[in-house]
């Protein structure tokens, strides 16, 4: 059963990268790629030559199979019954899982002795501890219960979201400029069939988190649940139509948000705050 | 003498290693007793259950720590710390008022002579001052605590007092508790009495420095846990949180000012502010339990302090002794001048990676599993509580998230700049490192960080034990990742398969791309860099102050020379300055009281005979 539900997402997981991409060509007004693009360019980075910056350390040829692997174990932790998580694995021990490959990456950024990358590096860093208690807090909070609690929890998800799949209020997945990249910058020195290793992985863990979102929203049912991982990203891709970057140095206020939903779901749903 | 000092270690670590385990497999020690004309001075040893996972934990750090002086540090330095371990064993062995005061009294002064070490320098003398200063006070708190159980027991030995404990008045409970506090949490590094720790702890030769951060905060620990649990006790909801509220300002005040400091050993002082506040987190969830009648969680909470206090003595002590080899090999332990150690430290580096990601919280070492523990305690103790303690669960739960995201970004910073890269400073090639002992015990303590990782229930099992004697509860462990082997197997593999597939495909290098710009070791990120956006997002409480210094050549745009500095201000240590001034200008006014005239003396004492003839009356 889980082995079934590994596959299913890590097949389908290139197909909503490729899906909210061509939605948001189509909503700019160009024709775009085709939802299946992803695939094409995983089998042409596969084919290349890999090209490395000179004298890194092994981490560096380490850190793409550790996110993949990573990636899978975030699939099989996903439960769609009762918890979004099953017992194999708990938020707590997920999200310091998660924070494993983000350092090794960070490590292999600094590493490259590129300032691109070690600015990326940072700025990663940074936004990571920052959602980090509303990504934990979040999942505990609205983890199997009705009411207006899990909506807060899921909010703040949602929010987290934004930041661990790179997507427009905090970073932009379609720069070319080194100086705006935060994800983009971290993996600059990548390429070839590491790099696609390291795409698959940001990918499998995008839809992991939508499906974490989604058990969260309300619904009864898996496949009522299922239903908003599709809303989920079409909402995103309009947020990412229709608004801009926020300044650097205002995405704290965003992920300060994000905490106060977090904690105010947790506290409503154990009885503290009078609602 | 380097080998008398290292021989007494090992014989320290071997007597902490048999006290433990017998007491582990028989219960406490029978205790013997030095009587005196006095009973108040009797001498009492002996080990209770509570003391185990200490005891353990000095016996690992002693014996990594004396395998490092056999090859680095100075002789004198070696068998001091040889002393100093033997004292840390005589604190967590004492049973009565007298033997713990003299014990402890010890232990301050040997650690004094310890961090006194480059005396010649004004800055190691200040440190030493205001350590002895913070240690005194300290002492002074601890022994009004354990005086004022003793004299409501009538008796000074600890069995005594603790078989008296629940007849004790509400008041002299709380009053013993906030004394023990105060002492204990001065000595452990709590905020806001830890101003002396980064000043004392980076000063003291690196092994020292590995003892006094592995060992002594926690042998502060060790008092404030006993006396609240056995002396003082049982313990009260309001001590819970005000423990907790305690560890989560010290983790995250700890872990901000560790991000902004660049000098490596200052930097790891920080770090034990933080581990010893994510100790006094899981401390205070299970004081908040045992009043709210939840013995199992209480157990649990209690675990997990007890294993993060192992965990962060043997991390701790790994890195210490790193920053040691680090300082010895390069001369210097300020990051923003190091940089590519990867490339010469080839047995250090990759150990002093894995103390990184274990105090990082990082699967699967040892951190990760205590703080694990930890969190579960926090978040299984909301259900069904009072509001109040509600509300301090869950801030605890988001500042222990808070200060983990923290502490992996502050490492990151530490091992991706001073350990990878090329080198900043140019200089004769670097030879390199050949496994010797200093290599070898890191590769020790790296090993017991893997191994409690990976099978944590070698520690689960044993402090279990330990909390079910102080809670009176059987330890119920949460069925999550029981099998962190399961949590890592898949990445492992998958970092294995992609290293793989790079060696069996070959990989061309290429240069760095810096957008055409030459690739020179000083373009590389600096940590001053690195920590610039956690600095400008918490400036409300970090303060940082910079200058910057643009030396314009014949054109604007391309300036010869820009020197810039930052430095944070720090909020507390100013407090206390002011407070020494107002002490020190209150005792310089007094001194007028002092004029040297015999007659205004007898006034003095007619004074006071006729006051004393008043108040006695």
């Amino acid at each position: 059963m889980t082995v079934l539900q590994i596959a299913v997402i890590c097949a389908a997981a290139p197909l909503l990268q490729g899906g909210m991409k061509s939605l948001r060509a189509k909503l700019a007004g160009r024709p775009g790629p085709s939802i299946t693009q992803p695939y094409r360019e995983m089998a042409k980075l596969l084919k290349k030559e890999t090209l490395l910056a000179e004298e890194m350390s092994p981490l560096a040829t380490l850190a793409p199979g550790l996110a993949l692997g990573i990636a899978v174990v975030f699939a099989a932790a996903i439960q769609f019954w009762g918890n979004p998580l099953n017992n194999f694995v708990d938020i707590i021990a997920l999200a310091m899982l998660l924070a494993l490959g983000r350092f090794v990456l960070v490590l292999v950024a600094l590493d490259s002795r590129s300032a691109f990358a070690g600015m990326a590096a940072s700025r990663e860093m940074t936004f990571a501890a920052l959602v980090e208690p509303a990504l934990i807090l979040g999942v505990l909070g609205g983890a199997g219960f009705a009411g207006i609690a899990p909506l807060l929890s899921a909010a703040a998800i949602i929010i987290v979201i934004l930041v661990e799949t790179a997507r427009v209020p905090i970073d932009n997945q379609e720069t070319h400029y080194e100086l705006t990249m935060i994800h983009e910058g971290l993996v600059l020195e990548y390429s070839g069939p590491l790099l696609a290793i390291l795409q698959y992985a940001a990918q499998i863990r995008q839809l992991c988190f939508l499906l974490l979102a989604a058990l969260l929203l309300p619904g009864s049912g898996w496949l009522v649940h299922l239903i908003w991982v599709p809303l989920l990203a079409i909402g995103i891709t309009l947020t990412e139509t229709f608004f801009a970057k926020v300044r650097l140095f205002e995405v704290p206020q965003l992920l300060t948000a994000a905490l106060i939903f977090s904690i105010m779901g947790l506290l409503l749903r154990n009885g503290a705050l009078p609602l | 003498m380097r080998h008398l000092g290292v021989a007494a270690t090992w014989f320290v670590a071997a007597c902490a290693a048999s006290l433990a385990a017998i007491t582990l497999a028989r219960g406490d020690l029978p205790t013997v007793t030095v009587t005196s004309p006095l009973p108040i001075l009797d001498l009492a040893f002996g080990v209770g259950v509570l003391a185990v996972p200490f005891l353990f934990l000095l016996a690992l750090l002693a014996l990594a720590v004396g395998i490092w002086s056999l090859e680095r540090g100075t002789g004198r330095d070696a068998a001091l710390v040889g002393v100093f371990a033997g004292t840390m064993l005589l604190v967590l062995c004492a049973q009565s008022v007298a033997a713990f005061w003299i014990a402890w009294e010890a232990m301050s002064l040997v650690s004094a002579i310890l961090v006194a070490t480059h005396f010649e320098r004004r800055i190691v003398r200040r440190a030493t001052l205001t350590y002895l200063a913070v240690a005194q006070a300290g002492a002074l708190c601890i022994i009004a605590a354990l005086v004022l159980l003793a004299l409501h027991a009538g008796s000074s030995s600890f069995a005594a007092i603790a078989a008296n404990a629940r007849n004790l008045p509400s008041g002299v409970r709380d009053a013993a508790f906030a004394l023990a506090l105060a002492g204990f949490g001065s000595k452990a590094g709590f905020v806001p009495l830890h101003f002396w720790l980064p000043r004392a702890h980076p000063v003291a030769p690196a092994n020292a420095s590995a003892m006094l951060s592995g060992a002594m905060l926690k042998v502060a620990v060790y008092g404030l846990a006993f006396v609240v649990l056995q002396l003082a006790g049982p313990p009260q909801l309001l001590w819970g949180i005000v423990v907790a509220g305690i560890g989560a300002a010290s983790a995250l005040i700890g872990v901000l000012y560790a991000i902004v400091d660049h000098d490596l050993k200052r930097l790891l002082a920080y770090h034990s502010v933080e581990n010893v506040g994510i100790i006094a987190m899981g401390l205070g969830v299970a004081f908040m339990m045992i009043p709210l009648g939840k013995p199992a969680i209480a157990a649990l909470g209690l675990v997990g302090a007890l294993f993060h206090t192992i965990n962060h003595g043997v991390f701790k002590g790994l890195l210490f002794l790193g920053a040691g080899t680090v300082s010895d090999r390069e001369g210097t332990v300020d990051l923003e001048r190091l940089g590519g150690l990867w490339g010469s430290l080839v047995w250090t580096a990759p150990f002093f990676l894995i103390g990184c990601a274990a105090i990082s919280a990082l699967p699967p070492f040892n951190g990760f599993i205590s703080e694990w523990t930890t969190f579960q305690a926090l978040v299984a103790g909301l259900p069904a509580s009072p509001p109040g303690v509600q509300f301090t669960l869950v801030g605890t739960v988001a500042a222990l998230a808070l200060t983990s995201g923290l502490a992996a970004a502050c490492f990151a910073k530490v091992f991706g700049v001073a350990f990878l890269g090329k080198a900043r400073r140019p200089g004769q090639k670097r030879e390199r490192e050949t496994l010797g002992p200093a290599a070898a015990s890191l590769g020790l303590l790296a090993t017991a960080c893997f191994v409690l990782g990976i099978l944590p229930s070698l520690a689960f099992v044993p402090l279990g034990r330990v909390a079910g004697a102080m809670v009176a509860a059987p330890l119920v462990l949460p069925n999550a990742p029981l099998l962190p082997v399961l949590l890592v197997t898949l990445p492992i593999v998958g970092a294995s398969l992609s290293w793989l597939l790079s060696r069996r495909r070959g990989i061309r290098a290429t240069r760095t791309w810096t957008c055409g710009s030459p690739v020179t070791p000083l373009a590389q990120y600096s940590a001053t860099a690195f920590s610039k956006p956690i600095r400008t997002i918490f400036a409300f409480f970090l303060v940082p102050e910079r200058r910057r210094i643009v030396e314009l050549g014949g054109s604007p745009w391309f300036p010869q020379r820009i020197i810039y500095t930052t430095r944070s201000r720090y909020i507390i240590d100013e407090v206390a300055r002011g407070f020494t001034a107002l002490t020190l200008g209150i005792a310089r006014r007094s001194r007028r009281l002092q004029s040297g005239s015999l007659r205004v003396y007898l006034l003095y004492a007619v004074a006071a005979l006729i006051a004393t003839m008043v108040f006695v009356r």
